[in-house]
């Protein structure tokens, strides 16, 4: 098992990074300060911040020798021609010999990419200070606790009836409580109860759920109906075939835009207008809370018994928090919560989780027909964006992904070969 | 090839539908939601409105273009049509929207197969018909042999009203977004589509 970060761009060996060519001298060091303050303030590296301007070597034989970035060369790499006037009055001042050489076009990454940029003339490194948490890697609790949501949301994909769809789980990660939990609901909205949060007792059950094999999921396969439908119910993998004809005698009721995802965020919202009344319903509030009471208090107490997940964090765990009381804040959106999906989500899906503020999404298989998260789009790499969640996919074993040798799937199953 | 004088009757068709888009976004800034609204026509007639309701029912997906969606959805159904019926009326209708729509409802709008969008301003933050992604254009590299996986792609004409969407843009937030989280929270400056 593991956890990659999907980054916002899409890797690049480092050894094929973008270059740009720039015209550099050897210079004296004594020379250097004037010169490069001077340099700075003729021919500015506006979008090279990253280049260092002077390259420090050891010669044989101990001596220091300085190189200087004079100015950007056109990629022709002609001498002549495209040096600003001030630049060859500088050459002249101090006999400098002007040569071509490249320098990496972006600031490096990962200390990876950092070290075969230096290789090539030095940049500067600056370790990404993110705030999300995660990109520099998961405590062994914290893996365990991601893994046991994506066996929760695995769980209930394979848990509809006789398909197989997507599942969508948002976890306030600071409290460890799932805010909300649905699948794709394409063919059977209204039929379908999504629940505004599971019991506490049923994330425990999940933690020490161990083979997600349900005896539902291995009718399924054994029968004819997983066979011939090779996963066109996930709707994130196959958005555009709702029209198509259905081999199950579904609801008359359908909807194609409900995908798990668009249904959890419905879900949590209905649970934050529950649990935090408007001002305009704030008069029947007091009736409100006796119900709320009885909904969200599984008492703490008790709660803290059954979910020993509680203690993992090290943050002192408020048990107000959990019962529904005015002072509480009132999240926006779901600022702060994780998703978990089974697969990389569309277009749709990942829009709606940007609109929703989520912080994190972790998924355990790749969309390759209509993935937003990498495979088709990139949607955290849209830098125009005004909210940027952190991706992460979770490597499952086969087993863990219940059906991977079974024929009826081939889907899965390939998934699965090609990421190895 | 369309006339001059049948593309000068399609444009008046354009800006009187839009006109009914712009004032159900006159409806959502009455109501303090971000002021973006739609139509959706079929065979010249008026079949559904939304506007944007995100504040009201704290789910920010719930755009105007969704909310007139699901209208629909749900009056076909009532009358008991089929999927194949309901994905047919789709590639009929045409939606009139004040802003160009978001990634995520460019993406639905392909996913129902609508047939055109008519848009007042451009979305230069989260647009997904032609600012920031073209979920309008069918084509694509990532095509599956199987027939019903393909993506769907719709015409799409921006620039209807631009003027009269983006000054209910502005005076929405030149009044301040009371809805807006408080400042020691995430910021947020966006129109909601």
């Amino acid at each position: 098992m593991g956890i990659v970060y999907i980054p916002p761009n899409p890797p690049i060996p480092p050894s094929q990074q973008p270059t740009v060519s720039v015209y550099a001298s050897v210079i004296e060091p004594k020379i250097a300060n004037t010169l490069v303050r001077r340099l700075n303030q003729i021919a500015p590296l506006e979008n090279l911040r990253h280049v260092k301007r002077v390259r420090k070597q050891c010669l044989d034989g101990g001596k220091m020798q300085l190189t200087v970035i004079l100015c950007l060369a056109c990629e022709n790499g002609s001498l002549s021609g495209s040096m600003p006037k001030d630049i060859v009055e500088l050459i002249n001042s101090y006999q400098l010999s002007a040569f071509v050489t490249k320098v990496c076009k972006y600031a490096a990454l990962s200390k990876e990419e950092w070290e075969e940029q230096c290789k090539l003339w030095p940049t500067s490194y600056h370790p990404p200070t993110y705030n999300i948490e995660g990109i520099t890697g998961f405590s062994e609790e914290e893996s365990q606790l991601i893994f046991s949501f994506m066996k929760l949301a695995i769980r209930l994909a394979t848990s509809t009836n006789d398909q197989v769809v997507n599942a969508a789980v948002i976890v306030d990660p600071s409290s460890k409580q799932i805010i909300a939990s649905a699948c794709d609901q394409i063919h059977s909205w209204n039929t379908t109860v999504s629940k505004t949060s599971l019991e506490p007792g049923q994330l425990e059950q999940s933690a020490v759920f161990t083979s997600c094999l349900t005896p539902v999921v291995g009718a399924m396969l054994n029968g004819s109906a997983g066979r011939s439908k090779q996963l066109t119910d996930v709707s994130c993998l196959h958005p555009w075939h709702w029209p198509q004809p259905q081999l199950l005698a579904s609801s008359s009721f359908f909807h194609p835009l409900r995908h798990a995802a668009m249904v959890a965020i419905e879900s949590s919202a209905a649970g934050d207008r529950l649990l935090f009344p408007s001002n305009q319903d704030i008069r029947n509030q007091c009736s409100h809370e006796d119900d709320m009471q009885s909904v969200y208090s599984n008492s703490p107490a008790k709660r803290q018994k059954t979910v020993p997940l509680e203690v993992v964090d090290s943050e002192p765990v408020d048990n107000c928090s959990i019962i529904v009381g005015p002072e509480q804040v009132r999240p926006y959106l779901c600022t702060g919560y994780d998703i978990y999906l089974v697969w990389e989500p569309c277009a749709m899906c990942a829009m709606a989780l940007v609109h929703q503020r989520i912080r994190r999404i972790f998924y355990a298989l790749p969309n390759p027909n209509a993935g937003a998260l990498g495979s088709v789009h990139r949607l955290q790499g849209e830098k125009s964006l005004n909210h940027h969640y952190a991706v992460f996919r979770i490597l499952l074993p086969e087993e863990e992904l219940m059906f991977g040798r079974r024929e009826g799937n081939v889907y899965w199953y390939n998934c699965c070969e090609n990421d190895k | 090839m369309a006339s001059a004088s049948q593309v000068e009757e399609d444009l008046a068709t354009a800006v009187a539908f839009m006109q009914l888009a712009i004032q159900q976004a006159k409806i959502a800034m009455d109501s303090l939601e971000v002021p973006v609204g739609c139509v959706i026509v079929e065979d010249g007639k008026v079949i559904a409105s939304g506007r944007n309701r995100t504040t009201e029912t704290r789910n920010a997906t719930r755009h105007a273009e969704m909310e007139a969606i699901d209208v629909l959805l749900e009056q076909w159904q009532r009358t008991g049509i089929s999927v194949a019926q309901v994905a047919e009326k789709f590639s009929n209708c045409i939606l009139y929207v004040t802003c160009e729509p978001c990634i995520m409802c460019a993406a639905a709008l392909s996913i129902l197969g609508i047939k055109k969008v008519y848009y007042g301003c451009a979305n230069d933050k989260f647009g997904g018909c032609g600012s920031i992604l073209s979920l309008h254009s069918g084509s694509s590299e990532h095509q599956f042999s199987d027939e019903g996986s393909q993506r769907k792609g719709f015409t799409c004409t921006g620039g209807i009203l631009a003027s009269e969407a983006i000054s209910l843009l502005r005076s929405f937030y030149e009044q301040g977004n009371p809805n807006a989280p408080k400042p020691h929270r995430q910021p947020v400056h966006q129109p909601g589509n």
